[in-house]
Parts: structure tokens; C-alpha cells; sequence
């Protein structure tokens, strides 16, 4: 079942901003993922899927719902950590939290005691003086309380600590494990490929892929890095029937791409010579994407 | 359509704010009336105007004595110039009666008609015409004063008063001319004017009586000159003194306070009496032997009657009349609290709040977390308008509660502002409020940045009050002296003008339908505002 279902969705504010034609749908229970630069329209998407902006052309649907129209109607099964922490003017968290209770109409806040105690989290702390890390626990458990269907968080990890982010991503993994359909946006392509389903590239507010971080981490190739010590292998190896992605002359490296029914050919190859290192290349989603990149690029050049 | 959550939320965010302002604004308009009740600023002003009072009575007192001393003077001259006439009508009258015994002898004793009558006057009137030469008149003048008092003698004449018929009919005359004069007055009624007869009767005959006292001296010949001592006495002891010192009396005055006050009328009466013969011999002794015209006679009557602040220049005299026309409470608390400085705050207030309920949140991104739970934006809007009515209306409230206690404090409705007026001027600067609220509001509705907001609602809020003020100096609520007519143009450019405090203060309903457009604007505002931000991006 689509939950979140975005078809042709434009925005132009002109001078190439904004976003265009975007397509995708986030499934019941997926975590789906944003990536792309600054500017790139993560923002923009987000704010219409909230129903904070009204679209140019295209549409956007929250549970069916049209997410303009029915702006206040789909906010009953989407919770939502804005990208920029500012809380209204409120003396402590507590009455923050408190206030925000009342808006969601909850009454029971065990769940969110139960957050608290799990973030650890000082409520009686004067707002305003919060840190950035205090802040955004606040702004997660404000979100998370109400225990709704689905979670959208814009660049919820920008500005915390390592430790933090890991936390986070914690709450973010119990949170996608209770079967919550999660959209979420970052800059960082590690912590989407840890936490989502499928996560979409846009750049220049298009999409140019959308991966399915599954295949990615489950490849059916390999790629190794290989220094030989004498020049003499070197010239033999790069002539036998491997495929070479990388080739560095000068420190006698080749990088070789080889699907994994292969692989004991190539290391049968390799007892054969004086190497000096051998070691695997990470294929993830940012090396996926860069070859996307870059594929693009060179076939923008070559037009 | 209202949550009360948000309401709460936003009376924890501004209820610094809304204390420290209604508490200083409160205090300031306490000070400001009770100060000004007790200082009694209006004692200048007051003296200003007893000034004028008193010049005005002393006109009107002088003016009073000049016309019953030319009233004196006239009748004299009159009453001599027409007295040798007087002897010859004991013949005409015989005559006139024999005539009409005759008509009873031929009738049996039945009086004869109107119209027989008035054939035996014209008669008699013709038959007498000719003696015209010897009474120094012409004969048709003759023949009409005959006619004349023949009519008065068959119709008014009353023979069992101790009085010869020709007094009787001069002194009628004198009645009717003076009545006729009166009655034609402004603001003149049958009484006023009876009265006004009555007096002029009065120093009519007390004229004839002195006039005929000299006649039966032997050697009489009417000199005009030794009637002037008699006219100034009688006015300024009979008519003046006296008339003053019963008045006083009846007023509750002691008797010497009467008789302190009637002597300082008869001074004053002699002045102008005095002063208005010397004009007269002026004017005579320039004409050489022309008569005195009407004229010369209004000029030297004008001139007798000049008081201190006729010889002001009239420029200056009227500056200093307005001054001390002038309400300095209206002006003070009116056009200065009420429209000025007890609105700077509520207005800093009302800037402050509108753009944090809305823009001021939308620009930080708090707005966020209200609309990610299931509120309507037309909840939030419709809350926090409420919100900012709420408090402005609470304020007022409490300043209205303040106002009445200082006004009653000094004095309640005898002070110069009344307990009406004191609560008309807080509604005018509550709907005053409400329109700037509104505006406020809409500019909060419209931008999405708090620069944008402040600037364009408080900066043409703030504007207006300049307006007011530079405005102030071009209305009429400053005395001409200090006034600027073109500082008036400021007044266009201001809402303000709309709380119309002179209209309240003079009792003049004009100040109901701008109460009416000052609402219109608050409301208008409030609702674009409300229908606006339904409708446009928020970034958030």
C-alpha cells in the first residue's frame, strides 16, 4: 500500500530552484530516504508532502489524502521533526512537551515519558539555553509521542555529535521496527543506507535514482584493490582477461571489478605473483550514486 | 475553529509584555488625571476669561446707561419741541366732542359709529391743519398729528389718571417706539420686550416731569445743556444705582456688598455717560451748525462703550479669547493621552504580538510543530486573532476601570471630564487599537518574515502616530497663537483621526460613524488576514 505517494510534483521559484516532476511513492512500513546537496529541493519535497506549500503542478497524496487540501487531516498520521529546531516561546521543555500534548489531543504520555527516560533527557531545562543535542531530543520526543503511522524528519541528524547521531539512529531503527512508514531526508549517504529501505538521489530538484539499498549491500560483485611489487606482474596482470576499473601506473595498482562466481579464478591468478597489498573496496550507495553522477556527466559531455 | 492549547500557548509568550504595558500605561493615564484635577491648570486660563466676562458686562452695563441717558435727552427735546402744541389741543378735542354731542342730540343718545367718528376726527384734523405756521409744523404733518392723537384720545386715552392727555399719548409713544426697536432684537420675547417698553416709559416721563418742573419756573427757556446733569443723575442714581442695588439684594447679597457693587456700576455708568456728551460737543463743535447725524451719534455712543479689551488689538484680542476658551483637560487628556501617549504602548504591544503570533513563528519554524498536529491553519489564525483581541480588550478594560476610579477620585462628574466622556475615550482608543490591531495582524497573515511584518505593519503604525502628533499642531484644539494650518495636512495621513476626542468633548454625534470606520478597518484587516494565510506557503 502507498502511503506517501508523490506523482509530477513541480515547484519553480526560478533561476533553475526548486523541484521538478518528481515521482516516487514511499510503501507502508518502508523507510524511505532523501540524499542530495544543499538546495538540492530535499526541504521543498518535505514541506509539500506536509502540506506547508501548494504545488505548481502535480500531486501529492498522504494516505490518499490530497496533502494541501487535507493539510490538518493527514497530520493525524504523520508525526514531523522540521529541519530547523525553533520552539515556540515557552519557558521549559516541560511545558513545551505539555502544550504540544494538548495540540495532539493526547492524553496518555507514558510513551513519551518513555522516550525521555530513553534519551535521557533534562525536560525542566529552560528552552531557549537548550544545546543543539538537548534541542533536538526535544523536538523527538515532541514528534514521536503520539506514536502516528508515519515519520518525516528533514536532515534530522545536521549538528549532532557522533554519539548522538547514534542514538538517534537507534530510535530511528525501534521506531522503523514497529512498522512505522518513515521519510526521512540527510546529507550523509552512510546513515540512509543503514537506516533505509530504498532512498532516492535528487539533485537539481530532480530525481535522478532511486536505489534499493538491499541490492546494493547484497551486490553480486566485488571489487579489490591490488599493488604489485614488481612492474614486470604488473604489465602481465593487466593483460589477462580482468576487468580493470582502476588503473594507477605510477604505484603499480589496478582496481578489479569481478562478480563473485569468478573469484577463485582471480585469487588462483594472484598466488601466482609478489603482491604487496590486496584489499576489498566498499561498494555502498555513495560509490552507486557517484557512478550515476558521473555517468550522467559523461553522457552530458559526450552530447 | 479555536484551540485552546494555542490560546494558552500564546498567553504564556506575551503576558510579560501585556502586564508591563497595561500596568505603565494605567499609571501614566492615573497620573495624568489626577494630577491635572488637583493642579487646577484651568486657573489662568480662567482669570483669561473673566477678562473677557467682565468686559463684556461692563460693555453691556455702559451700553445701558448711554441709551437711557440719549433716551433722557431725546424725550426732552421731544417733549419741548412738540409742548406748545399741547395748549391748543384742549380746543381740538372740544371740538371733536362737540361734534359728536351733536350726532347724540340728533339720535336720541346712541354714540355714533367708528366710521362716523373717524369722519369727525378727519374733520376736526382739517379744520385745525391750517394753524400749522404757529406750532412750527407743516399742515399735512399737522393734520397726521392730530389725526393721530385724536385716535388715542377716543380709544387709549385714560382721563381718571392724573395726567394731561398730550403726556399720556407722548409717553404711548415713546412705549411703542421702544417696544418696536426691542422686539425686533434677536433672542427678543413679548416679556423682555414689554419690560425693555416699560423702562424707556419710565425715563420718558421722569424727563417730561424734570422738563416741566423748570417750564413752571418763570423765566423758562429750554436750554439742552442744563439737561445734562439731570440725565446723568437720574440714570446714574435711579436707573443704575438703584436698579443694581435691588438686584443685588434680591441675589442675596449684603448691603454693603450690593451697595460696594452698585456704586462701581455707577462709576462705570458715568464713565461711558460722560465720555458720550464729550463726543456729542466734539462731533457739534466740528459740524458748526449742522445737526448731529445718526452716525456721529452710533460713534460716540461705540466709543463711550469701549471696553480694556476693545483697545486690544483684534487679532490679539481674539488669540486671547480663544486661549481662554480654551479647554486645557480636553486638550490634555483628549488629543495628548488618549490619542498620543497612552497609545505608544499598547501600540509597541499590539506591533509586538500580532507579528509574533504569526510571522515572527513562521520565520523561526516554531509554527511547525503547532500544524504538524491536526490543527487547522484557520484554527491557528482565529486563535491567536482572539488571542490579541482578548488582550487588548483586557487592557482596556482595566484602563477603563482606572480612568473612571481617578476620575471619580477628583471629583467625579464635576470635574472637567465626565464619567461619560472618560469611558467614550477609552472605547475610542480600544477601536482605535482594534483597527491598528488588525493591520498589524493582516502584515503578520501576509509575510513570512518578521522584518517584513515589523516593518510594513508597526513602521505605518508608528507612522500614524507621527502623523498625529506633527497633526496636533494644525488642529483646532491648539489655540490659534501656537497653531499651524498647513501641520493639519498631517491629520490625513492618520487613522487616529478617526478617534474623534473633540466630538466627544463638544457632544456631537460625529464621533459615532468614525468610531464606525475605525471598527471597519479591524475587522476587514482581521478577516484578509485570516483568509490569507489559509492560502499561502509556509516555510516550515
Amino acid at each position: 500500500m502507498e502511503v506517501i505517494k508523490v506523482e509530477n510534483l513541480t515547484k519553480d521559484y526560478g533561476n533553475g530552484r526548486g523541484i521538478f516532476d518528481l515521482n516516487f511513492s514511499v510503501n507502508k512500513g518502508e523507510t524511505f530516504g532523501f540524499v542530495g546537496t544543499n538546495g538540492s529541493g530535499k526541504t521543498t519535497t518535505i514541506r509539500h508532502i506536509m502540506g506547508f506549500l501548494k504545488q505548481q503542478k502535480g500531486s501529492c497524496y498522504v494516505m490518499g489524502m490530497d496533502a494541501w487540501k487535507k493539510s490538518s487531516e493527514i497530520k493525524k498520521y504523520v508525526e514531523y521533526i522540521p529541519g530547523e529546531i525553533a520552539f515556540p516561546d515557552l519557558a521549559t521543555g516541560t511545558e513545551f512537551l505539555k502544550s504540544q500534548a494538548e495540540l495532539l489531543g493526547l492524553k496518555d504520555m507514558s510513551y513519551a515519558n518513555k522516550l525521555i527516560e530513553m534519551l535521557q533527557l533534562d525536560t525542566s531545562a529552560n528552552l531557549k539555553r537548550m544545546s543543539k543535542g538537548m534541542k533536538q531530543k526535544t523536538a523527538i520526543v515532541a514528534a514521536l509521542m503520539a506514536d502516528k503511522e508515519i515519520l518525516i524528519l528533514d536532515e534530522p541528524t545536521t549538528g549532532l555529535d557522533p554519539l548522538m547521531r547514534q542514538t538517534f539512529l537507534e530510535i530511528i531503527e525501534a521506531e522503523k521496527k514497529k512498522g512505522k512508514t518513515i521519510l526521512m531526508s540527510s546529507q550523509m549517504f552512510n546513515e540512509l543506507e543503514t537506516t533505509c529501505d530504498r532512498v532516492a538521489l535528487i539533485f537539481g530538484g530532480r530525481i535522478v535514482d532511486i536505489a534499493d539499498v538491499n541490492k546494493i549491500k547484497h551486490t553480486t560483485f566485488k571489487s579489490y584493490k591490488i599493488e604489485f611489487i614488481n612492474k614486470k606482474d604488473y604489465e602481465y596482470f593487466k593483460t589477462l582477461n580482468f576487468k580493470i576499473v582502476r588503473d594507477q601506473e605510477k604505484y603499480n595498482q589496478v582496481t578489479v571489478k569481478i562478480s563473485n562466481s569468478h573469484l577463485k579464478e582471480l585469487f588462483a591468478e594472484l598466488k601466482k605473483y609478489k603482491l604487496k597489498f590486496i584489499s576489498e573496496v566498499d561498494y555502498n550507495l555513495e560509490k552507486y550514486f557517484m557512478e550515476i553522477l558521473n555517468k550522467d556527466k559523461r553522457s552530458d559531455e559526450n552530447v | 475553529m479555536f484551540s485552546k492549547a494555542l490560546f494558552k500557548q500564546s498567553a504564556k509568550a506575551n503576558w510579560m509584555r501585556w502586564l508591563t504595558v497595561t500596568v505603565a500605561t494605567c499609571v501614566m493615564l492615573a497620573i495624568v488625571i489626577i494630577v491635572l484635577g488637583n493642579l487646577a491648570i484651568n486657573d489662568i486660563r480662567d482669570s483669561l476669561k473673566n477678562v473677557f466676562v467682565q468686559a463684556d458686562q461692563e460693555s453691556s452695563l455702559k451700553e445701558e446707561a448711554v441709551d437711557a441717558y440719549e433716551l433722557y435727552m431725546t424725550s426732552v427735546d421731544t417733549y419741548n419741541q412738540t409742548a406748545s402744541f399741547s395748549g391748543m389741543l384742549g380746543v381740538v378735542t372740544n371740538t371733536y366732542d362737540g361734534k359728536v354731542n351733536t350726532y347724540k342730540t340728533e339720535n336720541d343718545g346712541a354714540e355714533p359709529s367708528d366710521e362716523q367718528k373717524q369722519i369727525y376726527i378727519e374733520e376736526t384734523a382739517t379744520q385745525y391743519s391750517g394753524f400749522a405756521g404757529f406750532v412750527g409744523m407743516e399742515e399735512a404733518e399737522l393734520k397726521a398729528y392730530i389725526t393721530s392723537i385724536l385716535n388715542f384720545y377716543i380709544t387709549k386715552y385714560d382721563a381718571t389718571k392724573d395726567e394731561v392727555l398730550f403726556d399720556q399719548y407722548f409717553l404711548e409713544q415713546v412705549y411703542t417706539e421702544a417696544y418696536a426697536v426691542e422686539i425686533a432684537k434677536e433672542d427678543a420675547t413679548v416679556e423682555s420686550a414689554t419690560e425693555r417698553a416699560n423702562s424707556a416709559k419710565e425715563i420718558a416721563a421722569a424727563a417730561i416731569s424734570q422738563y416741566k418742573t423748570d417750564a413752571s419756573a418763570q423765566d423758562y427757556e429750554y436750554k439742552r445743556e442744563n439737561y445734562v446733569s439731570y440725565a446723568t443723575n437720574y440714570v446714574n442714581n435711579t436707573i443704575m444705582y438703584d436698579n443694581v442695588y435691588k438686584m443685588q439684594i434680591q441675589a442675596g447679597a449684603t448691603e454693603d456688598e450690593a451697595k460696594e457693587y452698585a456704586v462701581t456700576v455707577k462709576v462705570i455708568s458715568n464713565t461711558a455717560i460722560s465720555t458720550y456728551e464729550l463726543w456729542l460737543v466734539e462731533y457739534e463743535n466740528q459740524n458748526a451748525d449742522v445737526e448731529i447725524t445718526a452716525e456721529q451719534k452710533a460713534d460716540a455712543k461705540s466709543r463711550a462703550c469701549e471696553s480694556i479689551t476693545d483697545q486690544i488689538p483684534e487679532k490679539v484680542g481674539e488669540a486671547l479669547s480663544e486661549l481662554g476658551n480654551m479647554d486645557m483637560y480636553g486638550l490634555i487628556i483628549g488629543s495628548i493621552f488618549y490619542r498620543i501617549a497612552g497609545l505608544l504602548l499598547p501600540m509597541v504591544f499590539v506591533i509586538m504580538t500580532a507579528n509574533s503570533l504569526l510571522a515572527g513563528q513562521v520565520d523561526s519554524g516554531s509554527m511547525a510543530y503547532v500544524l504538524s498536529t491536526p490543527t487547522k491553519r484557520r484554527t491557528v489564525t482565529v486563535t491567536q486573532m482572539m488571542y490579541l483581541l482578548w488582550s487588548l480588550f483586557a487592557m482596556y478594560a482595566i484602563l477603563t476601570v482606572v480612568s473612571v476610579i481617578s476620575v471619580w477620585v477628583v471629583g467625579g462628574n464635576s470635574f472637567a471630564i465626565n464619567f461619560g466622556e472618560i469611558l467614550l475615550f477609552n472605547l475610542g482608543a480600544f477601536l482605535t487599537m482594534f483597527a491598528f490591531a488588525g493591520f498589524c495582524f493582516m502584515c503578520s497573515a501576509i509575510f513570512n518574515r518578521s522584518k517584513h511584518s515589523l516593518s510594513i505593519g508597526g513602521g505605518l503604525t508608528i507612522f500614524m502616530l507621527v502623523c498625529t502628533i506633527l497633526g496636533l499642531f494644525g488642529s483646532d484644539v491648539v489655540p490659534s497663537a501656537m497653531r499651524i494650518d498647513a501641520m493639519n495636512f498631517f491629520n490625513y495621513l492618520s487613522i487616529i483621526s478617526f478617534f474623534d476626542t473633540v466630538s466627544i468633548l463638544n457632544s456631537t454625534l460625529s464621533y459615532l460613524w468614525k468610531f464606525g470606520i475605525l471598527l471597519a478597518i479591524g475587522v476587514v484587516t482581521f478577516i484578509i488576514g485570516v483568509f490569507r494565510f489559509d492560502k499561502k506557503d509556509l516555510p516550515l
